[in-house]
């Protein structure tokens, strides 16, 4: 892949620079960019939309780990989002801790969930693997289904009776929707920065080295459990901190919203996005909440959406390998190289 | 408890004191017949439509009923913008939907709102936000627990009970078995209710909760026959009842077992899809009239929907809803200074109804004022399938829910009788 | 507990979840696509034997229409659409099916909504009793069925050229070309085999589940369970492992703890046999 060669391809910076690569760097910059432009501009309807938009965008990340930089497909992220959420829940509750404590309590129990999840992966490949976690997301539906989400009741389920339902409390700092949403671009961003660090140093390198073959790997030196554990345990923990971010927008979530099929529709889309480029998510989580709100406020009816999107879906994965991300980069790369052969 | 006459016969004079006219005309406003043209009014709408089931029916019942409005004047001359939204049973959708009409929108009411998943996602932000909504139809005990959320219909415990209580009076059950859908706060909910009648009246009961989303439905109806109830009681959508009346008719079980559901399973197309074989044995409960009823708002309410509606618009019970619900925005919002309608004046004039009648209820609504949850619509009749039809077999009567004991004492306090 | 009458009605569900496994089994067994919209492309078939039907034209008539129109549609993606995506991975291309699966939910959504309604055959009346429960032909009809096809192709693709063509282009389509089978023929001829049993199977579930068109396209999540079980290559034990899980999730059904749950059990039986069976499991796949 072009677009995959153009991120593994560039010579790292020596191991004493203190210079932070640039493609770290333009991370930051684009997300306070498009922050700034949302929150200007957005009414509330585009505001909740964009918010989740971005949070979703991080798990999205966690499935462009797994699945650009080692070839492993997970259907099951969507069901890490809602393990994160849950735990976000059950914690804001209990003890109404700070935010953080929660959102980071929801990302270290999806990464601890994730790793269980990797235990089958990590001597399965492609296809089976990707069935057997769709699996997992089927089983994680039916348990949520039946348990639903805290709301601030009493006994491990944290369920309440109808009234007196609590719904979580925002960040101290952000507890108005145009704050909120900039807390949120400003966690997307820190995770998009932990993930895009992780591809250019020595995990990327050691997990193209097991994309290629698990044996070239191990006669390299990598250690091919540990860092294949690695991935799934960032992706899990990717996907929970969205988790807490949506539970954080909201202030609640339903467990009929985390069905096998989000998972699947999740996976699709991350593929449409673009999973070989970091903007790839952010395009993803778009396609995921603001591209419906967008038909939706057009007025197109519910079913003809969902057609649009199969339709659209396919003609993504025929004509673009790489997603959108990685024809915007080819485009970028034509545009900056200028008649060099890329 | 009888029909009451006098609501009729209100009823009654109300259309003709508006219409001036008996013929089967629609009737709404002033029934002036001149386009309304001053500043529009702002009512907000969220429906659960793509999704398990459509609900929307309400809002476009609701929405002819608006359209009939501002073709008669409208709001003393004001007429009404209602903007409705699709929810697609999502929660986080809703959120986003009600920010839009509350927040973007400056929306005065939220009228005829039929979401499945919107109570409990927006319940806080509507009471936060100051609104009053006038929901069109309610299902999870959120939409019945909120201090700013009043629904017309009974709900599916208060309307399980009912056909409990029917099936206790009429049907001569001993012992019943509960099947409700294993979402919290709907099927437990309502299957509670069914269990604490039975504790109090001293009758074995069970309940069973399903995921709907199974393809199994022999196993459960089996397992609920093994216990050999006189009466199943069902809390299940059209959706996932029809199939378990299937596996029922196919093992034989509706010659033995009487079946009784709440009204989430009346719909018109329901006894035409389960067949002969249910004739007689089949009894749903209805929160509202009879949808062919000849009497006077009813037949409004088929006049508006033919006048003012799509053909293709179902004449339901979600329909009803949406017409009631929009008839009690119309008598709050014509009550105030059309100069001052607010979110806050058009609330306060929400609050105020105590008696709204009409033939479609059993007994008249109310909105109970700073009350921290609203049910007023506690009484409903029953109903058998019979030749492709539902065939309505009882009068009003109220349900015996326990749990609706606070709600009980509060009519009593303010002197309304149902 | 009476454990008996559920072993019955669990052989009901258990052949609903045995068609749907042997119908996305049979496709990834002749192209290497797993097939996501098997429920999707049966449930507008039987969306148009229920709407002919309503109009009053004879039962076979109707049924010939469903899978005239199943095998239609599937012809029409196979032809046109899949080979767009042949040269990516499984699991894009199984995404890819993914897509059409969406599509028609859209259509089926848009021309009959999401109503309930009920796909009668005259089968249902007539019925076998086994421990009190009754077995209705239409039930036994889509066990023989899947066992039938399952019989068939495994002869199709053990015996014949053109089988053999099938099994070549699952496992590697570029060697398959240079060994000169014709690619698109076969392709599109799984296709139409794929469409035929999924219009049969489509009026079957539209029987016993419910015609309802997302309903029944989802259900082939569960149906993955008893392909995992058959470590993606065996046919046979597809179709038990279907009836299999079936029976031990009616089982479920009288432990009043466990009950609310038992519709994970295909999910927690593939885990586990996934756990049991380990990495032997994916030998034949090639991933591209």
């Amino acid at each position: 892949m072009t677009a995959q060669n153009q991120t593994l391809a560039r010579p790292m910076a020596s191991p004493s620079a203190i210079r932070v690569p640039r493609e770290v760097l333009v991370i930051p910059v684009v997300m306070a960019v498009f922050t700034a432009a949302v929150a200007l501009l957005a009414n509330s309807f585009w505001l909740t939309a964009a918010t989740s938009a971005v949070a979703l965008s991080l798990s999205v990340t966690g499935l462009a780990i797994l699945y650009g930089q080692l070839g492993l497909v997970s259907l099951c992220q969507f069901a890490l989002v809602g393990v994160g959420g849950w735990v976000t829940l059950r914690i804001g509750h209990a003890w109404h801790p700070p935010f953080e404590v929660s959102m980071l309590s929801g990302g270290i129990v999806a990464a601890l969930v994730g790793l269980i999840f990797g235990i089958p992966a990590l001597r399965l490949r492609g296809l089976y693997l990707a069935l057997v976690t769709l699996m997992l997301a089927g089983g994680f539906q039916t348990i949520i289904g039946a348990w639903g989400f805290p709301d601030g009741g009493p006994g491990f389920l944290g369920r309440a009776d109808g009234a007196g339902r609590a719904m979580l409390s925002r960040p101290d700092l952000a507890q108005d929707s145009v704050p909120y949403f900039v807390y949120v671009s400003i966690v997307a961003t820190i995770g998009l920065v932990i993930s895009q660090w992780h591809k250019l140093a020595r995990p990327g390198r050691a997990w193209a080295l097991i994309r290629k073959g698990e044996h070239v790997a191990i006669a390299s030196g990598v250690n091919v459990l540990t860092y294949k554990a690695w991935a799934f345990a960032l992706s899990g923990f990717l996907a929970g901190i969205a988790g807490a971010l949506l539970a954080g927008n909201v202030g609640q979530l339903d467990g009929r919203a985390f069905t096998a099929f989000e998972s699947l529709n999740l996976f699709a889309l991350a593929v449409v996005g673009g999973v070989y480029n970091w903007y790839g998510a952010l395009i993803a989580g778009l396609l995921l909440r603001a591209v419906p709100a967008l038909l939706t406020d057009l007025g197109i009816d519910g079913y003809v959406t969902i057609g649009i999107f199969g339709v659209a879906l396919f003609q993504a994965l025929a004509t673009a390998p790489a997603g959108i991300a990685g024809q915007i980069s080819g485009l970028i790369a034509r545009l900056t190289r200028k008649g060099q052969k890329p | 408890m009888k029909l009451r006459l006098a609501a009729i016969a209100a009823g009654l004079a109300f259309i003709v004191m508006s219409a001036g006219g008996a013929s089967a005309a629609a009737v709404c406003g002033e029934g002036t017949g001149q386009a309304a043209t001053g500043e529009p009014i702002v009512i907000g709408a969220i429906t659960g439509k793509t999704g398990p089931d459509d609900f929307s029916n309400s809002t476009r019942a609701a929405k002819a009923y608006f359209d009939c409005l501002n073709a008669n004047g409208g709001i003393h001359g004001r007429p009404v913008q209602y903007m409705v939204e699709d929810d697609q049973w999502n929660p986080e959708i809703a959120a986003q939907l009600a920010a839009k009409l509350v927040d973007d929108q400056k929306a005065v009411l939220m009228v005829g709102n039929s979401s499945f998943v919107e109570c409990g996602a927006n319940a806080d932000f509507y009471k936060k936000s100051g609104i009053t909504v006038v929901a069109g139809v309610g299902v999870p005990r959120e939409c019945f627990f909120a201090s700013a959320i009043a629904p017309t219909n009974a709900g599916p415990r208060v309307s399980m009970l009912g056909a409990m209580g029917y099936a206790l009076d009429q049907l001569g059950a001993k012992s019943v078995v509960c099947i409700g859908p294993n979402i919290p706060n709907v099927g437990s909910w309502s299957c509670d209710g069914v269990m604490l009648l039975a504790k109090e009246k001293g009758f074995p009961a069970s309940t069973i909760l399903i995921d709907q989303g199974s393809a199994d439905s022999t196993s459960v109806m089996l397992q609920a026959a093994s216990s050999n109830p006189d009466v199943i009681v069902l809390g299940m959508s059209k959706g996932s009842a029809v199939p378990l009346l299937v596996a029922a008719e196919e093992q034989g079980l509706n010659e033995k077992i009487k079946f009784v559901s709440a009204a989430s399973a009346y719909d018109l197309s329901v006894p035409e899809t389960i067949g002969p074989g249910w004739d007689g044995r089949f009894y749903v409960n209805m929160e509202f009239n009879d949808l062919e009823a000849t009497t006077p708002d009813n037949q409004n309410w088929l006049a508006v929907m033919d006048e003012y509606g799509q053909k293709s618009d179902p004449r339901d019970t979600f329909a009803q809803a949406g017409y009631l619900a929009a008839r009690i925005a119309e008598k709050a919002l014509m009550s105030i200074d059309p100069a001052n309608i607010t979110r806050e004046t058009a609330g306060k004039a929400v609050a105020d109804i105590k008696a709204f009648e009409s033939d479609i209820f059993c007994a008249p609504w109310y909105f109970g004022a700073d009350q921290p949850r609203h049910n007023a619509n506690s009484t409903t009749r029953m109903a058998v399938s019979e030749g492709g039809k539902w065939k309505v077999v009882s009068d009003c009567a109220p349900s015996p829910d326990p749990e609706l004991a606070d709600i009980r004492a509060f009519e009593k306090s303010a002197g309304i009788t149902q | 507990m009476n454990f008996l009458p559920f072993i019955i009605s669990g052989l009901g569900i258990g052949a609903v979840y045995a068609l749907s496994g042997v119908g996305l089994l049979v496709l990834f067994r002749a192209t290497g696509v797993l097939n996501f919209a098997f429920g999707a492309i049966g449930a507008v078939g039987a969306h148009v034997a229920w709407q002919l039907m309503e109009w009053d034209y004879p039962l076979a008539l109707a049924i010939l229409a469903a899978v005239l129109v199943s095998t239609l549609v599937s012809f029409l993606y196979g032809r046109f659409l899949a080979p767009l995506l042949s040269y990516r991975d499984t699991v894009v291309r199984a995404v890819g099916t993914l897509a059409l699966a969406l599509f028609l939910i859209a259509l089926m959504g848009v021309v009959w909504g999401e109503l309930p309604r009920r796909l009668q055959f005259p089968t249902d009346q007539m019925y076998l009793t086994l421990f009190g429960v009754r077995l209705t032909f239409t039930r036994i009809i889509a066990l023989v069925l899947a066992i039938v096809v399952v019989g068939g192709i495994t002869v199709l693709l053990g015996t014949t050229r053109l089988g053999l063509d099938m099994r070549a282009l699952a496992n590697d389509r570029d060697l398959s070309a240079i060994l000169g089978v014709r690619i698109t023929r076969t392709e599109t001829a799984a296709w139409i085999i794929t469409g035929i049993f999924a219009g049969l199977g489509g009026l079957l579930l539209a029987d016993l589940v419910r015609l309802q068109g997302t309903f029944l396209t989802f259900l082939v999540i569960p149906a993955i369970a008893a392909a995992i079980l058959g470590q993606l290559r065996s046919l046979w034990v597809t179709a038990f492992a279907g009836l299999g899980i079936g029976v031990a999730e009616a089982l479920l059904t009288p432990i009043d703890w466990i009950s609310p749950y038992r519709s994970a059990t295909p999910f927690v039986i593939a885990l586990i046999a996934v756990m049991i069976l380990g990495s032997t499991a994916q030998a034949a796949l090639k991933d591209r």
